[in-house]
Formats: structure tokens, C-alpha cells, sequence
């Protein structure tokens, strides 16, 4: 034991030493960028979950299929409205059963094999066939596929139908890739892996490390304008301050998914500048009318609407707005989401319900709801139950519980008693499958096209898509009404007029529409396109078209890691080093002095 | 080393991990929150489509059939699959091993030779200037809490003074040796926090024993015996103190493949902590699973390495 402790010691640093060599081994062969490379840094806090086009799941997988793949049409930047993609154009027939669509000329995948239409066509027969839910929506009508040439693809249905110029969102494949796994489990299709890619778009991806980042490198057959960025790094960062940091210190370009507090540190600093985008997906407040099991038991005054106006005016939307979103949000009306400027209805101020507690509290009066026994609470008069009412919130939905917070005191102020229960998705899923809550807070986004989110609260979407099994007949016109209209400008009439009466009839509350933030340097790239118009998203979301237009600022400095350069650590080893030898070995140099 | 106390030990250790391979599987059953409505949160499903799901990921068997299936796989090494990415649970495991060892191996290896060494100092000299500024400062440190000092290091040291990079493992982008001082560069300031957060519990326990045992008979006959005060303590002082740390010291190496989580996410470390981290929010129920288990295991075999090797070390215990 005499000198077990320093030999321990001494091997403890060897040890630390000779990892060195065993961490070489494990970086393996990542590549390298050259000297003359553009590269763009990108740090986010969503990670990749998986990498392949069939099982985008959530983070930044569709960020990056939305990079890689191109769609039969694309949405435009000013608006997101259908605009060429793949094909220049989708022509239909006199009653819209059959579409006709001109791919362009000289198109190939990124492995230099030609695009067909018959990729196409194979793309959308593999979503059908393999009942890959989440393109589901985009093949009403039984549609059939056929490609009469290599430029054009003819899609048929058996009813008329807007759904190929919607456009469907769905990324193109190659059929020489995914043919395999045609008819093949699900958990393998979506499991299948996809680095590195064969695609069309600009960028394909190249390298996945799983927990760090990822790369996407420029595909030299892309069919549209060569980008000047030769590659694109993403690093995931698992808090906001580090990825904050990282953007100040130079690491990296641009910085995604930020939260509205590290948002607000960031307006001002030199070099950096912020981007408010415009919302594409609102905070909701549903109530609850019971009949998804035995388990559903609501407040039964919740069928009152005179009830529900009244707590949709006893809730303060712009306080939501400034105190849980710090004002990096608007205050919500209408359902259809602010990011789809042409459908979105926005009701003038003169004409929504005011912030008007004491209103709501009159109005309560007059309908008869008075708290009886003088708890502060008032009681329903028909079943005598008092307005104790349960309200799960999403924790995973930014600034759902907060505004719960806020809600409870709100509906305090007029009468009601509500129990905030913060959830995670999975337990809102539950919540929503038995209907065992009063009302919720979650959020809803989809597609630029307003159809889906309609549709949301049509009857019999109850089970299925609805929050709370909401009905009504006359909603149901409208909205089956605006279905079969094909002129654009006469279709936004009604989906007007169905936004309108939603808001009216309050299935439940558009809290609040808040907006989604990043910031870059600019010192590093300028030139960015943002999507759909000014306050758009600079970083691929609906298209991948900014990436083509980014470039680097003159003269501009790399991104660099910092750090201590090589012979600081070498020295620095070596001081050790000495230290424990001496350490370690004093004890024989004094016992030769001894002797 | 008797023969009986060898295999009551591994015995034991063997019972103690069956425990907790059964305890692992009830654990997650019965937690709030179905995995196929969170999988599928953002599809809807019919609920044919939910059916098939659960006869896929064996969801829809009762609860002690999935409990032999979990056993079997469990044994030949399959973890499943994620329910997120729906990739192999050992891939995804296996690929963040050698991060969090880097990590929380070489924090460990530095907090327990330089707490030791600290708390030897200390407490041979109690009450000296040495002793007091140590104490009270691995008392701070031991006390303060991990992320908050991660941040604060992460703050001055990437951000304001921007020495070092504000997370991730690498850049990915240096090759040979360069990329050695890539990690290196990465894993200072998480290594920095791990020791920091840990190096006053050894010194600390260190000291405390150090205390104990310079009361002992033998230590005053050494010294009676002209022994120089050095000697006395390296020879005859500090190898009877060290056995409570030693012990100490081989179960926090239990603990190293848990992974510091709070750590690796505050410097975004790909290690099995922020595995945890993120399967523990998306209820990603094969892969926390497949972690429990792997730590679990971890700590009992170094618990049985203790046990064994404590035997060596103290006669006393062996012959007991």
C-alpha cells in the first residue's frame, strides 16, 4: 500500500492521457470542409428524430425533408399559395375529376438518375397503399395516378376536388430508393435509414450524429438556381442560453426556436439581428361538450353559449400577450392560423367580444347563474353544480400553462373556480380520448390551405379530430359549401364567413397567436428569403427557397469554435504530468535519502 | 477470501439486478400517459390504426405475457425499438456511451485524486489555514447545484469571455489530431463543473476519516517511535482512512454511466444523460427502459467490485 496511492495516481493521469488516441479512433471519418466551402451554421434546440421522409414525426424532421424534397407544387413565398414545383403546373378538367400535371424538363435525383413522373406517381400510391397517416388528408376521393409520358402525371378522383393545388404536402421520392419497401411493415418503413439521401432538392443529407447535429450538402443536380452555400452544419443545443451564447460568440450563423425571453436579450446586440415570424399556429382554449365516453362529464352549462361569451370576455388576450409571450405574440381571434395571410379573417376591434369582466359578470346574472350559498362561486341553476372546472394545459405547447395561470384568475373574477392541470402531451391525449375535463389548452397549426383546420370543427370529427366534440348543423353548411368552390376569390368568402361564425358561436377561444423567433448575425450571411412574405421564416419551413438566395456577407469571418489552441493543452498535460511524477515518486527520493 | 463470502456476494448482486429488471417493467406500466396516443398525437389514428400499433409494440397483451417477452428480450439484448424515432434502442444507447464516459469518467477520476489528495491535506493539518479554506470551500461546492453552476461557467466562460464553445461534443469538422483538441476544447467546461460539483464530497469524507484515524493507538506509537510526520501519514495513516472513501469512490464509478444529465444538457453533451432527458419528455418508454437498466447494472456490479475488493483491502472484513 506504501505507494500504491501515488502509482494510482500517476496511472489515473496516464490513463486521462491515453484517451487521447482512443477519442481519435472514435471520430471516425467525418468529413472535413475544404478551404474554399461556403458553410452556413445553424443551431436549434429541436433535434432530428428521424431522418426519412415517411416517418417525420416531429423537431426538425420536416425541416429537413422540406430541405432535401421537393413537392408536385410548392408554396410561394409571398403567400403560400400553390406555385411550380416539380411541375410547372396542374391543370384540371371542366369538373375538376381529373388533373393534368407538366413536370419540367431535364429533372434528376441527386444520384444523377432522372425524375419522372413516374417517381411521382409511385410517391403518392406508396402513401395510400402503406396508409402512412400523415399524408392521408391530401388523397380524398379514392384518386388513381397515371403518367402518360415521362413529364405528366394525371391524377383522377371520383369526385371533383381542389386537393392536387392545394398542394399536397407531401415530398416526392424516388421510386428506385423506396421501391424495397413498398408493402413492407410500418415500424420498417419508418425505420428505414435515409443518411445519406438521394433527393432533388437543393441540399441533401449527409451526415446524422444523433444528439449533436446534423449536415446537408448542396446537391450538384438540383434543377433550380445553384445555391452559393456549399454546405449547412446544424448543431442541437439542448437549452436556449448555450445556443444564445454560441450565436454571440460566433459559432454559429443563425439560431432557431427561440423563446421569448433569450429573444429579448438578443434585440440590440451588435451584429445581431432578430426575426419576429409571422404565427402559423395558435394557443386554444376548447371547451368541452361531452360524448366521447362514460367517463365525459362537463359542466353542463358549457352548452350555454351566453356562458362561454362570457368567459371568452373575462380573459385578457393582450395581458397573455405581453406577460406569458413578453408582446412576441398577437392577440388570437379567428382559427384560421395568421401565417396563411389570403384566408385568415382578422375581425376588427370594434366588432370582437371587449375584455369586459364586469359585462360577463352581468351577463352571468341575467342568465340566472348566481352563486347561491356565497362561496364565490356561482352554481349552475338547472343541476345546482357549481362552475368547479377542470382544465388540463399542454406543457409541451410554449406558454400554455402560463396563460393558464392567468385564466384561472381571470374566471375567478367572475365566478368560477378552475383547476390548472399542467400535462404532457401523452396525458392531454388521454384527457381528449375520455373527455374527462371541462375545457383545455392546447394549440392547433396545419396547413397553409384553410380546409383542414375547418374541418377540425365539423361534426363527426368528434373522436377523431375534435377537441371537444363540438356540432353544429348550420357550421357544417359552410364549411361542406367551401369544399366544392373552386374559384379562389369566392371561396374565401365563406371560409370567411365560417372563421366568422366560429368566432361567434365559441367552440372555444383563440387565446393567442404567437410568433415564431429567430435570430442570426449580420456580419456572417445576408440575403435571406423569408417565408410567406416580410415576416416570414428565413430558415426552410414551408419551401426551401431562402437557402437559395443566402450568401455570405463580404469579407465576412467564418464561423469558428473557440477554444485553446493545441499547445496550450499539450503544456498544460505536460505541467501535470510532471506534478504527479514528482508526487508519486518522492517517496523513493526520500527514502535514497535515508538510506 | 472465504469461498461462502465470494458467492453470497455475487448472489446477492444477482438477486438485487433481477429486482430490478422486474421493478423497471412495472415502473413504466404504470405510469400516466398511454405511448401509442403520444406517438400518434399528431396523426389521429382510427382505431383500427391504434389497434395494429399496439399489437405491434406487444401493448395490447396482458400485463405478465409482455412481462415474459420483456424478460426474454431483455436477456438476448434486444431493447426494442424507440417509439419516437423507431430506431433500435442499443443503437441509440450504444452511440452515446463513449461521450458520457469521456465526461463524467475523466470529472470522477480528477474529483476523487484531487478531493482525496485535498482532504489528506486538510485534514493532517486541521485547523490550519489550508484546512479551513478547503473545508468551507468544498462545502460551497459540494452544496451548489450542478446546473446552476454549469450555467454560470457556461456564461463567463463561452459566452462573456468566449474561451471556450458554449456545448456539443465536436464541430465535426477537424480531422487527426486537431480533432482531439476539438474535444478537448468541448469537454473542459463539463468537466469542470463535474468536478467542481464533486470534488468536495471526497475531500470532505476524506478528511473526516483522516480525523478518525489520527486518534488511533498505532498512530501515536509510530510517532513515539520517531517516525517523520510524513511517513506516519503516508504509511500508516492514510491507507486505514482511505476505506470509507475507497468504497465511496467505486460506487460513484457505478454511477458514471448514468450519465451526469443535468450537465450534459446545459453544455448540450450527446452522452446517455441527455438520452434520458429527452425519452424522459417524449415518453419514449424502450429507451428510459433500456437506460434504468444499463445504470442499474452499472452500480451493482461496482457495489459487488466494492464488496470484493474491500475484502482484500481489510482483513478484518474477510475473515468476519
Amino acid at each position: 500500500m506504501r505507494r500504491t496511492f501515488g502509482n494510482a495516481a500517476l496511472a489515473g493521469v496516464l490513463l486521462l492521457l491515453g484517451l487521447a488516441p482512443v477519442a481519435l479512433a472514435q471520430t471516425g471519418e467525418e468529413t472535413a470542409p475544404t478551404e474554399d466551402e461556403v458553410v452556413l451554421r445553424v443551431g436549434t434546440i429541436l433535434d432530428l428524430s428521424n431522418d426519412n421522409p415517411w416517418g417525420v414525426v416531429g423537431g426538425y424532421d420536416w425541416g429537413v425533408a422540406t430541405t432535401q424534397y421537393d413537392m408536385l407544387l410548392q408554396f410561394s413565398d409571398e403567400d403560400l399559395s400553390p406555385a411550380p414545383g416539380l411541375a410547372e403546373g396542374c391543370e384540371p378538367n371542366e369538373d375538376r375529376t381529373k388533373w393534368t400535371c407538366m413536370l419540367r424538363e431535364g429533372l434528376k435525383w441527386s444520384d444523377g438518375t432522372p425524375l419522372t413522373s413516374e417517381d411521382v406517381a409511385f410517391t403518392f400510391r406508396f402513401a395510400i397503399d402503406n396508409s402512412i397517416s400523415v399524408y392521408r388528408s391530401y388523397f380524398p376521393f379514392n384518386p388513381t395516378f397515371e403518367t402518360p409520358d415521362d413529364r405528366t402525371l394525371v391524377w383522377k378522383t371520383e369526385q371533383p376536388t381542389f386537393a392536387p393545388d392545394l398542394p399536397p404536402w407531401v415530398y416526392i421520392v424516388p421510386e428506385h430508393v423506396w421501391k424495397e419497401y413498398d408493402g413492407a411493415d410500418k415500424k420498417e418503413i419508418k425505420s428505414a435509414p435515409n443518411t445519406p439521401s438521394v433527393a432533388s432538392g437543393p441540399f441533401t443529407l449527409t451526415e446524422w450524429e444523433r444528439g449533436q447535429g446534423w449536415t446537408m450538402e448542396r446537391n450538384p443536380y438540383f434543377w433550380g438556381p445553384e445555391p452559393v452555400v456549399d454546405r449547412i452544419e446544424f448543431r442541437v443545443f439542448d437549452n436556449q442560453e448555450a445556443m444564445v451564447q454560441a450565436l454571440k460568440n460566433g459559432e454559429i450563423d443563425i439560431a432557431d426556436a427561440l423563446q421569448p425571453s433569450v429573444f429579448r436579450t438578443l434585440e440590440g446586440e451588435e451584429d445581431i439581428a432578430t426575426q419576429k415570424v409571422i404565427s402559423d399556429w395558435w394557443l386554444n382554449l376548447a371547451f368541452n361538450f361531452g360524448g366521447q365516453s362514460k367517463d365525459a362529464d362537463p359542466h353542463p352549462a358549457l352548452h350555454d353559449r351566453t356562458v362561454r361569451k362570457a368567459i371568452a370576455m373575462a380573459i385578457d388576450k393582450q395581458e397573455i400577450v405581453d406577460k406569458v409571450y413578453l408582446g412576441l405574440a398577437n392577440p388570437g381571434d379567428t382559427i384560421v392560423r395568421e401565417a396563411s395571410t389570403y384566408w385568415h379573417l382578422d375581425i376588427p376591434a370594434d366588432q370582437e367580444y371587449p375584455y369586459d369582466p364586469d359585462a360577463a359578470n352581468a351577463m352571468l346574472d341575467e342568465a340566472g347563474y348566481l352563486d347561491t350559498d356565497g362561496d364565490g362561486v356561482r352554481e349552475d341553476p338547472e343541476s345546482g353544480r357549481p362552475f368547479e372546472l377542470l382544465m388540463p394545459a399542454s406543457d409541451e405547447t410554449t406558454g400554455a400553462v402560463e396563460a393558464g395561470q392567468l385564466i384561472v384568475g381571470y374566471l375567478d373574477a367572475i365566478g368560477m373556480q378552475v383547476e390548472l392541470q399542467p400535462s404532457s402531451d401523452g396525458k392531454m391525449d388521454d384527457y381528449w380520448g375520455s373527455g374527462d375535463f371541462d375545457m383545455y389548452i392546447w394549440y392547433w397549426s396545419g396547413d397553409p390551405d384553410p380546409n383542414y383546420q375547418l374541418w377540425v370543427f365539423a361534426s363527426g370529427q368528434c373522436g377523431s379530430w375534435s377537441d371537444g366534440c363540438y356540432s353544429n348543423p348550420d357550421y357544417d353548411d359552410l364549411y361542406y359549401a367551401q369544399t366544392s368552390i373552386f374559384d379562389r376569390e369566392e371561396r374565401r368568402e365563406v371560409v370567411f364567413e365560417a372563421q366568422e361564425f366560429i368566432y361567434r358561436d365559441l367552440p372555444g377561444v383563440v387565446l393567442a397567436y404567437p410568433s415564431w423567433l429567430e435570430a442570426y448575425r449580420t456580419d456572417r450571411f445576408t440575403g435571406w428569403t423569408p417565408v410567406p412574405g416580410e415576416n416570414g421564416y428565413l430558415l426552410p419551413t414551408y419551401n426551401y427557397n431562402s437557402l437559395l438566395t443566402v450568401q455570405p456577407v463580404a469579407g465576412a469571418a467564418e464561423a469558428s469554435s473557440p477554444g485553446l489552441p493545441a499547445w496550450i493543452w499539450i503544456a498544460g498535460v505536460a505541467v501535470i504530468g510532471i506534478v504527479v511524477w514528482r508526487v508519486a515518486t518522492r517517496g523513493r527520493r526520500e527514502r535514497d535519502l535515508e538510506a | 477470501m472465504g469461498r461462502g463470502y465470494l458467492i453470497r456476494k455475487v448472489l446477492h448482486a444477482f438477486a438485487t439486478l433481477f429486482f430490478v429488471v422486474a421493478f423497471n417493467f412495472v415502473l413504466f406500466r404504470v405510469m400516466p400517459g398511454d405511448p401509442i396516443s403520444l406517438l400518434t398525437r399528431s396523426e389521429r389514428l382510427t382505431p383500427a390504426d391504434v389497434a395494429e400499433l399496439q399489437a405491434e409494440y406487444g401493448l395490447d397483451q396482458p400485463l405478465p405475457a409482455q412481462f415474459v417477452n420483456y424478460l426474454g428480450d431483455t436477456l438476448s439484448g434486444n431493447f426494442g425499438v424507440s417509439l419516437r424515432s423507431g430506431l433500435p434502442v442499443s443503437t441509440l444507447v450504444g452511440e452515446r456511451v463513449w461521450p458520457t464516459f469521456l465526461l463524467v469518467g475523466i470529472g470522477t477520476v480528477l474529483a476523487t485524486v484531487l478531493g482525496v489528495l485535498i482532504g489528506i491535506k486538510g485534514g493532517w493539518n486541521r485547523g490550519s489555514r489550508f484546512d479551513t479554506r478547503t473545508l468551507y470551500g468544498s462545502m460551497v461546492l459540494y452544496s451548489m447545484p450542478e446546473g446552476w453552476l454549469g450555467m454560470l461557467l457556461l456564461i463567463t466562460f463561452a459566452g462573456t469571455l468566449g474561451w471556450f464553445p458554449a456545448g456539443g461534443f465536436d464541430t465535426g469538422e477537424e480531422t487527426g489530431f486537431a480533432a482531439v483538441i476539438d474535444i478537448a476544447n468541448h469537454l473542459f467546461l463539463p468537466v469542470l463543473t463535474l468536478t467542481l460539483g464533486y470534488i468536495g464530497e471526497y475531500a470532505i469524507i476524506m478528511r473526516s476519516s483522516l480525523l478518525d484515524t489520527v486518534n488511533e493507538d498505532y498512530i501515536t506509537t509510530a510517532r513515539a517511535k520517531g517516525v517523520p510526520d510524513r511517513l506516519v501519514r503516508r504509511r500508516h495513516a492514510v491507507p486505514n482512512a482511505f476505506l470509507p472513501t475507497f468504497t465511496l469512490i467505486f460506487l460513484s464509478f457505478g454511477y458514471v454511466l448514468g450519465g451526469a444529465i443535468v450537465i450534459e444538457v446545459v453544455f448540450s453533451w450527446p452522452g446517455l444523460g441527455q438520452l434520458t432527458y429527452d425519452a424522459i419528455n417524449q415518453l419514449d418508454y424502450p429507451v428510459i427502459q433500456a437506460i434504468f437498466l444499463l445504470t442499474s447494472a452499472m452500480v451493482i456490479a461496482f457495489n459487488l467490485a466494492a464488496d470484493l475488493t474491500y475484502g482484500l483491502l481489510d482483513p478484518r472484513v474477510r475473515h468476519a
